[in-house]
């Protein structure tokens, strides 16, 4: 097999936490994943400023086409929209005339908004069309009574607002070197297929978000559901290939090993397209930013978009992560599995193996982040630690201290 | 339902009908509320047939499917279903799991 661990430096005696001497080593305060002031001051510096992605392109496929995204952290409901125009809209859910909340259900097409509540009527574009009984108002100013916009931009076919009325960075800036090293992972032909879930867990964000930032955890956790996928008896505590981290955002290549018994079933799967561990790739299809290394251990590629959105790509298939903070310990978790369209029936068995497999994992990690959150607030610590390899935890905390405490968060940057 | 409910090669299956189901939710519903005897029972009977179903599922592309395929079909997604509690967890469901009935399904 290949080496694991191929750039690992010299500096904090040959550990990945060397690259970047910044972040320092030292325990995370416990407060910010109970704490109701925290939760705020993340509303208000993090939430209500950045680019969270909503939906995808293809949710919004023809003119008319609308989404519809409740956000709790911002106090807000977002309908996303394909005008007729061909361009992609996004309001603020409110009507202009006493408040109610417009669209009410999650998607679907139309020529227009009614608001149910009086029956004032506004365009795709978001302008006031109609208002009944128009005369009895008092200097009605229709041009200037359209629904609130709201910022939207989309970057490989991930459609993203941003709820700030005036934006610091477009979503390109935004997402920076991130978005350059993905450019031409195929998102457009394997995001055909798309099987989603959705639950609301109590637990704080960032303890779930957490949980997908590091996979130390996988050999203990995930040991029934993911017996050898991703650990070996060279690497049983499931160490990243390569860690990366940018300005706010970060990635890891995830080890997978190539020797990995498949269950009879996962056999079956595997025989029909949808593989969990790969072994081998077709290295020239990848872009720099996916398997970087370019080992023939390497699983997934996970890409942790600040604050909240999470791409997981492997060859031909990927999945996404996406927490919407609901109060401190409440969040609401979205996941995503994606897959080319699939040409025949057995394939489709192969693609629902995969996913049910998925699914079943994270149902680990669910039970996980609740049991976690539930025992926090008692005071008996005060205090995490972070291994090497939960890197990625570390910058991300790191990231949202200095969001909060007035920065851009624009203080990491790989040392050479 | 017209008869017969399976492909003439795939008769010997119709006693296991009650697993043709067409959501998640629903094949989810059903590996939770079934004893691990009978999660073992229909994995058994699914497995040794598999050899055959994928081959002949193969042939079809997912739109406009017969009726009968369609139901054979949706064995195999509920084989998908039930393989990781007879495979990993050796119980329904997931061990130490999240509720899985609070994990919703989006697209159906």
């Amino acid at each position: 097999m290949a080496t694991v661990e191929t750039t690992t430096p010299t500096a904090y005696g040959g550990k990945w936490h060397g690259h970047y001497p910044e972040l320092g080593t030292g325990p995370l305060p416990l407060e910010v994943f109970t704490s109701v002031e925290q939760f705020a001051l993340e509303r208000e510096h993090i939430f209500r400023k950045v680019w969270l992605n909503v939906c995808r392109i293809e949710q919004l496929s023809k003119p008319g086409d609308y989404f519809v995204k409740d956000i709790g952290v911002c106090n807000t409901s977002v309908i996303v929209v394909r005008g007729k125009d061909g361009q992609i809209r996004a309001f603020h859910n409110i009507c202009s005339h006493r408040g109610n909340k417009v669209v009410w259900d999650q998607h679907g097409n139309g020529s227009g908004f009614i608001c149910k509540f009086h029956g004032w009527m506004y365009g795709l574009d978001g302008t006031l069309k109609f208002v009944p009984d128009e005369k009895r108002f008092f200097d009605l100013k229709k041009d200037c009574l359209g629904l609130t916009p709201v910022h939207v931009d989309v970057w490989e076919g991930f459609v993203f607002i941003n709820i700030d009325p005036n934006p610091q960075e477009t979503l390109q800036e935004y997402l920076g070197e991130l978005a350059t090293e993905l450019a031409g992972y195929p998102f457009a032909e394997s995001s055909a297929t798309a099987f989603s879930w959705r639950a609301e867990v109590k637990a704080n964000w960032k303890i779930v978000k957490d949980s997908f930032q590091e996979v130390y955890h996988v050999g203990c956790l995930h040991k029934r559901s993911l017996p050898d996928a991703f650990v070996s008896s060279d690497n049983p505590y499931t160490h990243m290939l390569d860690m990366k981290l940018f300005p706010r955002h970060g990635r890891a290549s995830l080890f997978g090993n190539a020797a990995h018994q498949p269950s009879p079933v996962q056999a079956l799967s595997y025989k029909h397209g949808s593989i969990l561990v790969r072994s081998g790739f077709s290295e020239n299809t990848l872009p720099v930013g996916v398997n970087p290394t370019r080992s023939t251990d390497w699983s997934f590629e996970l890409h942790v978009i600040f604050p909240t959105f999470f791409v997981v790509v492997s060859e031909g298939t990927y999945f996404t992560h996406q927490f919407w903070p609901l109060a401190v310990d409440r969040t609401i978790w979205e996941s995503t599995t994606y897959f080319p369209t699939a040409t025949n029936l057995a394939q489709r068995f192969s693609q629902e193996y995969s996913r049910i497999i998925f699914r079943d994992i994270f149902l680990e990690d669910a039970r996980t982040v609740e049991e976690t959150q539930s025992v926090l607030s008692s005071g008996a610590k005060k205090e995490f630690l972070l291994q090497d390899y939960e890197l990625l935890v570390r910058h991300s905390h790191n990231v949202v201290l200095n969001m909060i405490r007035g920065s851009d968060g624009k203080t990491i940057g790989r040392a050479v | 339902m017209p008869r017969p409910y399976l492909p003439e090669a795939f008769r010997d299956l119709e006693p296991w009908l009650a697993w043709s189901l067409a959501t998640e939710r629903e094949r989810s519903a059903k590996r939770q509320s079934s004893t691990m005897e009978e999660l073992k029972a229909f994995y058994d009977v699914m497995l040794a047939r598999m050899e055959a179903i994928l081959p002949y599922l193969e042939q079809f592309p997912p739109d406009n499917i017969p009726p009968q395929t369609e139901r054979l079909f949706y064995l195999t997604l509920s084989l998908a279903e039930i393989a990781p509690a007879a495979e990993l967890y050796d119980q329904p469901g997931v061990v130490d799991g999240f509720d899985v009935s609070r994990f919703r399904p989006g697209s159906e």
